[in-house]
């Protein structure tokens, strides 16, 4: 049977039809389901939180989202072992809801992406994310080569990666980072990083690895069109970029 | 009366009012008339005028008489495409609250969009604020505000900026412009008209939105005046308050509604509530079908009680629209918003209402605590008022020298000062704050060519480019050639991504049409508008009119004809990019300099006056743009840039900086002396520094012979020099080093816009 995926939009959200269109495009099953359907999510394999702005971010970004009732839903099937991807504001819900690193208590965050550095704006800009973990130590990047590069977008005024050096200290032993910002050329240094986050962390993981929070937007990359520059006789229609993420997220699904 | 009810209603009007009715205009009515007939609604002394712009042609879905004109783009899957476009001013309220007013000036034209039945895909901001050097300068302030409020509204809604511009200017100090353009995208057999279509009578009219509040009440009548310092306090209670977070969830909502009415093949009606609130709406709609309506305001959502009727029927509040469909169809649109997307949920009393009934009878009539509070005869209401005013030619100023040769400045010192004028310098510290890529759709976002360029439509090929212009230093020396600017540098900027230029929209920013000095340059900027949009077959298709736009101490601003064009691609696999691709090209210029440095940035950093503007020569400019088209159809162009502010100097450096990033290979330019090329027409200054327009495109050595055959018997087509493999650009027996460069470029803004 197929296994099926709910992009979960809250009032707010406005990345959710691209995050659609990208799951179906690497052949995921995947549906929008809005607020008011939440109940509806325990019948889902996955849950995929995208990029916007739920409940206005106010209070921090995610903070509202993650003490809502459909994320009541979404913690329950992530302690039973789906599969969670959240990208940019889906990344600070789940950091928000605890999750993600999850080595606090449920809705306790432990780390938190906030106000960008040096200054506090919002930001949109290319970046390169890498891949910062051994690819089985989580799900959801387990089919990607060992170091991968993707591409993306940051779009956000709330991406730095902000925790004490002793929570810092946990992420690193725990292999909790699973994506750090790189140059074009897969370098890595302190430059790389937009937003002056924290380790130059642009998305982590959960102990168990079945959760991914990731800050950039692959999905904002992910099609040929997205980067015209590579190519010539390219098909412009078809994924590539980022969309090697959201397949390697659907091959997992597909293997629970 | 009407000074002591504060509304702008000229005596006369009144007068004609009482006549009419026959007796004395209720409060009601007098403010129903005062926003109704502001030039804001009623474009009373430019609507006849505005008659003379071109708005018919192949691509033309739908001109200028709805919330927005419709383009048509190309067919996908067997269905046509329409891309729907909108061009409107927040300038008044910019001034006075930068923030709000800019916020507010998205969240308005995006509703225009909307409500054709489109998905709203993009939004552009042309810009014009006064001088940002002191950094406790009202100016500085508005220009950040302006920029914070852009960012945070059309961010958080979900619709990509892709494109704008910004100048720089004294003569803005007291009145910035804040123009914004946004596009949708419509299948051309699901367009929903502003207007209650035919068998309409009986229907319901249903509010949309937030709860009606006291804000922006006097709203149309404050963008009819012009600004005033001492009035600061009372013309903020005339700005709106906007909730892109609401917003956000009603556009999404509306699109909701779209389907499900596609489904039940229903035609309705569908209108944004703007200048004049439930009031100018609800008559417009009606009345633009041939009907009358019957409004009860207490039907209307409110924020607060005990709110005047006169307060309910022509407040602005935002994040509004209205419905006219059949009472058949008020329980989706009801379940729709309050249920599914819950409203009254996102913010407090929001909701979807039947608040009237339109009608037969042609009456405009508003009800409140049982009584009517307005009952007039609809078309005396709505129809055309029209003001004749005094104007004359404005005319061209005299060049002050026939040839403005400057000689005795060193290139290199120049250049440096020329990277760092402010309307030149780099715009990314801006831009950054704008989302650029929501929606996934984005192909060049802003920076990375001249014009933004989205494939908007899942599946298709279909590409769309957009892009603005409208050059302030222009205007004073020739309104007539600087508004043909205008258009022809928005055709330009759309020409060098490759896209071919269908449509334009315009915000034409003027002063106080009852000077006649301002008026002339008005009625004399349409000229220039009209004959460039007919030599360049792109007919305008939307538009707006901001006037009154000068000080208190009557200066007015720069006119400021502002205009935008959408370029369509059949394929986006043509689509051409600024930035230099790779070392050992060939680079040409297309399109020869002129001995008129007029309006230029050089001039300005000179500190010298008036010149002539350069001559468009249209027969040859548009062999020009189409050997451009031809040659990316062809994909023999590996990237190509517009030449504008600044001239080619500027545009060569732009195309290196742009590969300019760590981690990937870095390409420079070396130039060959431009006698070599211009065959002594013209000096160096003007060669390098002069903006007369064309293009600068790479071509590959492998393709030259290729490029050359479409380019043979082409006008104005040169070689200037190749790409390098270093971060240099060599000119003559000069070489500059782009890190410099780029340094001196990057950091003006970057001050203001940290």
């Amino acid at each position: 049977m197929s296994r099926r995926i709910a992009v979960l939009v809250f009032p707010g959200t406005n990345s959710e039809d691209e995050t659609l269109r990208l799951l179906h495009d690497c052949g995921g099953d995947a549906h929008l389901v809005h607020w008011s359907r939440a109940k509806t999510l325990p019948s889902f394999d996955a849950y995929v939180l995208p990029g916007g702005f739920a409940y206005e971010d106010r209070i921090r970004a995610g903070a509202i989202a993650a003490h809502d009732t459909a994320m009541d839903h979404v913690i329950a099937g992530a302690q039973r072992g789906k599969l969670v991807f959240g990208i940019c504001n889906g990344a600070q819900i789940l950091l928000e809801a605890g999750l993600v690193p999850g080595t606090g208590p449920v809705r306790l965050p432990t780390a938190a992406f906030t106000r960008n550095g040096p200054v506090a704006h919002f930001v949109c800009t290319h970046v390169h994310v890498k891949l910062n973990i051994d690819p089985a130590r989580c799900a959801i990047t387990a089919a990607l080569p060992r170091g991968t590069l993707i591409p993306a977008w940051t779009a956000n005024g709330e991406g730095r990666l902000a925790a004490d050096a002793a929570r810092l200290q946990e992420l690193q032993d725990g292999n909790h980072i699973a994506f750090v910002y790189a140059h074009p050329d897969g370098s890595v240094d302190d430059t790389a990083s937009p937003n002056q986050s924290a380790l130059g962390v642009a998305g982590l993981i959960n102990h168990n690895g079945n959760i991914l929070a990731l800050m950039p937007h692959p999905e904002r990359d992910a099609w040929t069109f997205n980067h015209p520059d590579k190519r010539r006789g390219d098909d412009m229609l078809a994924t590539s970029g980022g969309a090697v993420l959201f397949r390697s997220f659907v091959e997992a699904l597909a293997r629970t | 009366m009407a000074e002591a009810a504060n509304v702008a209603l000229r005596s006369d009007e009144l007068a004609r009012i009482r006549e009419r009715l026959g007796r004395e205009p209720s409060t009601v009515e007098v403010h129903a008339f005062d926003a109704q007939w502001s030039e804001h609604c009623s474009y009373k002394s430019s609507r006849h005028q505005l008659k003379r712009l071109p708005t018919t042609g192949t691509f033309v879905v739908l001109g200028p008489a709805e919330d927005s004109g419709i383009l048509h783009l190309g067919e996908h899957n067997g269905e046509r495409y329409g891309i729907v476009i909108a061009h409107e001013s927040h300038n008044h309220p910019s001034q006075v609250v930068p923030f709000e007013g800019a916020a507010t000036g998205i969240g308005g034209i995006v509703r225009d969009v909307l409500c054709m039945g489109a998905h709203v895909i993009a939004v552009a901001d042309p810009l014009r604020f006064g001088r940002i050097d002191d950094p406790h300068a009202h100016q500085r302030y508005v220009a950040q505000g302006v920029v914070d409020g852009i960012s945070a509204y059309g961010n958080a809604i979900g619709v990509p900026n892709i494109a704008g511009d910004v100048y720089f200017d004294e003569r803005f100090d007291d009145n910035c412009l804040v123009n914004v353009v946004a596009m949708g995208v419509v299948k051309e057999s699901e367009i929903i008209h502003s207007y209650a279509p035919a068998g309409a009578d009986g229907w319901d009219l249903v509010l949309v939105g937030k709860a009606t509040d006291p804000s922006g009440f006097g709203g149309a009548s404050f963008s009819s005046l012009t600004l005033d310092a001492a009035d600061e306090a009372s013309n903020k209670g005339a700005v709106q308050v906007p909730d892109p977070f609401l917003k956000s969830v009603i556009m999404r909502a509306s699109y909701r509604v779209f389907a499900l009415l596609h489904e039940q093949r229903v035609t309705v009606g569908f209108k944004d509530l703007g200048a004049g609130g439930i009031m100018g709406c609800s008559a417009e709609i009606t009345a633009a079908g041939g009907y009358g309506a019957r409004i009860d305001l207490d039907a209307v959502n409110v924020a607060v009680d005990g709110m005047r009727p006169e307060v309910i029927a022509v407040g602005e509040t935002q994040e509004r629209l209205l419905w006219a469909v059949p009472p058949s169809v008020t329980p989706l649109l009801l379940r729709v918003y309050n249920e599914e997307f819950t409203l009254p949920e996102i913010a407090y009393n929001a909701r979807a209402v039947k608040i009237g009934t339109v009608t037969a009878d042609k009456h405009y009539v508003l009800t409140h605590q049982g009584k009517t509070v307005m009952d007039v005869d609809i078309e005396f209401l709505t129809g055309s008022i029209r003001d004749e005013l005094p104007s004359s030619e404005s005319p061209a100023h005299e060049a002050t020298s026939e040839r403005p040769l400057v000689t005795g400045v060193q290139l290199d010192e120049l250049l440096d000062r020329v990277l760092a004028h402010g309307d030149v310098c780099s715009r990314e510290p801006l831009y950054r704050r704008y989302d650029a890529v929501v929606r996934g759709c984005t192909v060049i976002p802003r920076g990375a060519a001249d014009a933004g360029v989205l494939a908007p439509i899942p599946g298709s090929r279909l590409g769309v480019a957009l892009a603005v212009a409208g050059n302030p230093r222009y205007s004073h020396i020739d309104v007539r050639r600087a508004a043909e600017h205008a258009v022809y540098e928005a055709v330009r900027k759309v020409v060098a991504t490759g896209a071919r230029p269908i449509g334009l929209t315009d915000c034409l920013n003027f002063g106080n049409p009852r000077k006649i000095d301002h008026y002339s340059e008005f009625v004399t900027a349409i000229d220039g508008l009209a004959r460039a949009a007919e030599k360049f077959h792109t007919p305008f298709v939307s538009g707006n009119v901001s006037l009154y736009n000068e000080s208190a101490s009557g200066k007015a601003i720069p006119a400021s004809p502002i205009v935008a064009c959408v370029g369509a691609f059949n394929d986006i696999g043509t689509v051409v990019t600024m930035p230099f691709k790779a070392a050992g090209s060939v680079l040409y210029l297309i399109g020869k300099p002129q001995a008129a440095l007029g309006g230029s940035v050089l001039l300005d950093v000179l500190g010298r006056g008036d010149e002539h503007l350069p001559r468009i020569d249209y027969e040859t400019v548009c062999a020009q743009h189409d050997l451009l088209y031809e040659a990316a159809q062809a994909r023999l162009l590996r990237s190509a840039r517009a030449v504008g502010n600044g001239g080619l100097v500027v545009a060569l450096c732009e195309m290196a900086f742009a590969t300019m990033r760590k981690g990937q290979p870095y390409v420079g330019a070396q130039i060959d002396d431009s006698w070599q090329w211009t065959h002594g027409s013209v000096g160096d200054l003007e060669a390098y520094f002069g903006e007369s327009g064309g293009f600068v495109v790479e071509v590959a050595a492998d393709d030259i012979e290729a490029f050359e055959g479409i380019a043979d018997d082409v006008p104005g087509v040169c070689e200037i020099g190749v790409t390098i493999d270093r971060p240099m650009l060599a000119i003559h027996d000069e070489a500059f080093d782009l890190h410099r460069l780029r340094h001196m470029w990057y950091a003006p803004l970057r001050e203001v816009y940290p």
